[in-house]
């Protein structure tokens, strides 16, 4: 069955599942025009590591063989999907963005998150570029080339998932897994104006990605439709032991709630998160919260603080982590990694050790603003998507470092492990996008959130434009 | 006084390192030593005032 021949609504994942699922849709058809899109598309952006089309074929014909058979080959049936260049793919290395890494053994199973996404029918059609190592927010690697924003070729995708969340929003794949340890899938998904969901830290079992920050890594997906991402999501939840942060906790399904008309409480963040965003974050904030019906204002006031300790902590760890390779061969490092790590290496203890008590302490007081709010609005970046090779962007009128503050208003948040959809606004020439906020493990409220936002027009992903 | 940015020298870094037991070429001591005081500049901003002693950081198990 040709895709051509059977004209179907291909506007979002759970649209495209029921057609392979109904039969009126052939999935192997379906992923060899994923597949050539990504082959005319992916030489200017610079997405994709690897394309993965044998395996894609396989997977695709056995979706088919299960709808001709009769049964049914899962609520992702036939769904085109990549992943971030950390998450282990059985039979390939897992680079992590590095070439370190291809002394690795490859891998001899797929992380358990592509294990779960394969068993509900999805088909992986690649890997995806990002920052080495997942330390940066542009996606801009020494090894494997900078990954281009599908919306404007000269700006970065953002980073670290930058291939990913550029390939979504491209039409490459209909959806895609990051990693974000600092904002690597919001500040992406903001700069490439598409939804990205980090859960609660110790919500979906990291078995099979290669670390970064091991107290802050997170996993999560990034999709054009908020339902989208509601059914990706979960597909994926679930307790894992291979990860030792994974908790015990029960699997909250989302995806039947978002009709639900958003009536909870919500406040726009306001100090810092309205200090370091310019002129478009802070309307595109406005209008969120006018859709949401919030009034209120409340500031973390240690917020800058947590950003700092967020920055210690992950230099300190990463180096931790890279010691060894850094200690026999950091000429092999991307130079912008390599300085960083080594710098994490010589940290005093005292100020590690006050990085991760302070954790403890800023989390408390955010756990706080949630006795009197469901939810809190903020922006994802201080800005649009720069240019590729800016090397200072604007922050409350001053000239920053682009790679070290592009993360500024995401780091406090993941800090804490909370968790966040970052919700694209078209607000201006690029879109920006603002996360929405909930206490631990109420994935299902930003969901909600969100569905509320794109119904009412507000937060809207674009169609694939390239 | 705590050594920052503008303060941190080739031959400090050099030093920390040899402590650490890491050896850093010379043509990466330039941007190692630009980070550390980056870094050293954002940790003091959590340093002071000292927090409350019985702030944990443990792993804390629930029965």
């Amino acid at each position: 069955m040709m895709l051509l021949d059977h004209p179907v609504d291909l506007s979002g994942v759970a649209a495209i599942a029921r057609a392979v699922r109904e039969g009126r849709l052939s999935a192997r058809a379906l992923v060899e025009s994923r597949l050539a899109r990504i082959e005319e598309i992916n030489p200017r952006l610079n997405a994709f590591t690897e394309i993965l089309g044998n395996r894609a074929r396989r997977e695709a014909d056995a979706v088919d063989a299960l709808v001709a058979a009769g049964r049914d080959p899962g609520p992702l049936a036939g769904v085109p999907f990549g992943v971030k260049d950390n998450y282990d793919v059985a039979g390939r290395v897992t680079t992590a963005g590095s070439i370190i890494n291809r002394d690795l053994p490859a891998a001899a199973i797929d992380a358990v998150l592509l294990q779960r996404l394969t068993r509900a029918g999805a088909v992986l059609v690649g890997t995806q570029n990002m920052d080495e190592y997942a330390y940066g927010f542009t996606t801009e690697n020494a090894h494997y080339g900078a990954t281009h924003n599908p919306l404007d070729t000269a700006r970065s995708a953002g980073g670290s998932s930058g291939g990913s969340a550029a390939s979504v929003a491209a039409g490459l794949c209909d959806f895609a897994l990051g990693t974000d340890t600092n904002g690597s899938i919001r500040v992406p998904a903001s700069f490439c104006g598409i939804f990205g969901l980090k859960p609660t830290y110790g919500r979906l079992p990291r078995t099979g990605t290669f670390p970064f920050v091991h107290e802050i890594d997170h996993l999560g997906p990034f999709a054009r439709s908020v339902a989208d991402l509601a059914l990706v999501y979960d597909m994926v939840q679930g307790f894992d032991a291979g990860d030792a942060a994974c908790a015990e906790e029960a699997v909250r399904p989302t995806r039947h709630g978002l009709d639900a008309p958003w009536v909870g409480e919500a406040a726009i963040l306001d100090g810092w998160f309205a200090d370091m965003a310019d002129a478009q974050g802070r309307a595109a904030v406005s209008a969120v919260a006018q859709a949401l019906g919030a009034t209120g204002r409340i500031s973390l006031a240690q917020a800058h603080k947590a950003r700092a300790a967020a920055f210690v902590t992950t230099s300190a760890s990463g180096g931790n982590l890279h010691f060894a390779s850094l200690e026999a061969r950091a000429g092999d490092f991307d130079p912008a990694t390599r300085d960083r790590l080594l710098a994490g290496c010589l940290l005093p203890a005292n100020a590690v050790l006050q990085a991760q008590r302070f954790r403890t302490m800023f989390r408390e007081q955010v756990l706080d603003a949630f006795r009197h709010h469901d939810l809190l609005i903020a922006p994802a970046t201080p800005c649009t998507a720069p240019l590729l090779g800016q090397a200072t962007i604007d922050v409350a009128g001053q000239a920053v470092p682009t790679r070290a503050n592009v993360g500024l208003l995401t780091q406090p948040l993941s800090f804490v492990g909370l968790p966040v959809v970052a919700v694209p606004v078209r607000n201006g020439a690029l879109p920006i996008g603002v996360q929405l906020i909930a206490p631990p493990w109420r994935e299902d409220l930003v969901l909600q959130a969100a569905a509320q936002l794109e119904r009412v027009g507000v937060a809207q992903a674009g169609d694939g434009v390239c | 006084m705590r050594p920052g940015e503008d303060d941190l020298t080739r031959d400090d870094v050099t030093r920390l390192a040899n402590m650490a037991g890491l050896k850093i070429d010379p043509a990466h001591l330039p941007g190692v030593v630009r980070n550390l005081g980056l870094l050293l500049d954002q940790a003091a901003l959590f340093m002071d005032p000292p927090l409350d002693p019985l702030v944990e950081p443990a792993p804390v198990y629930r029965p």
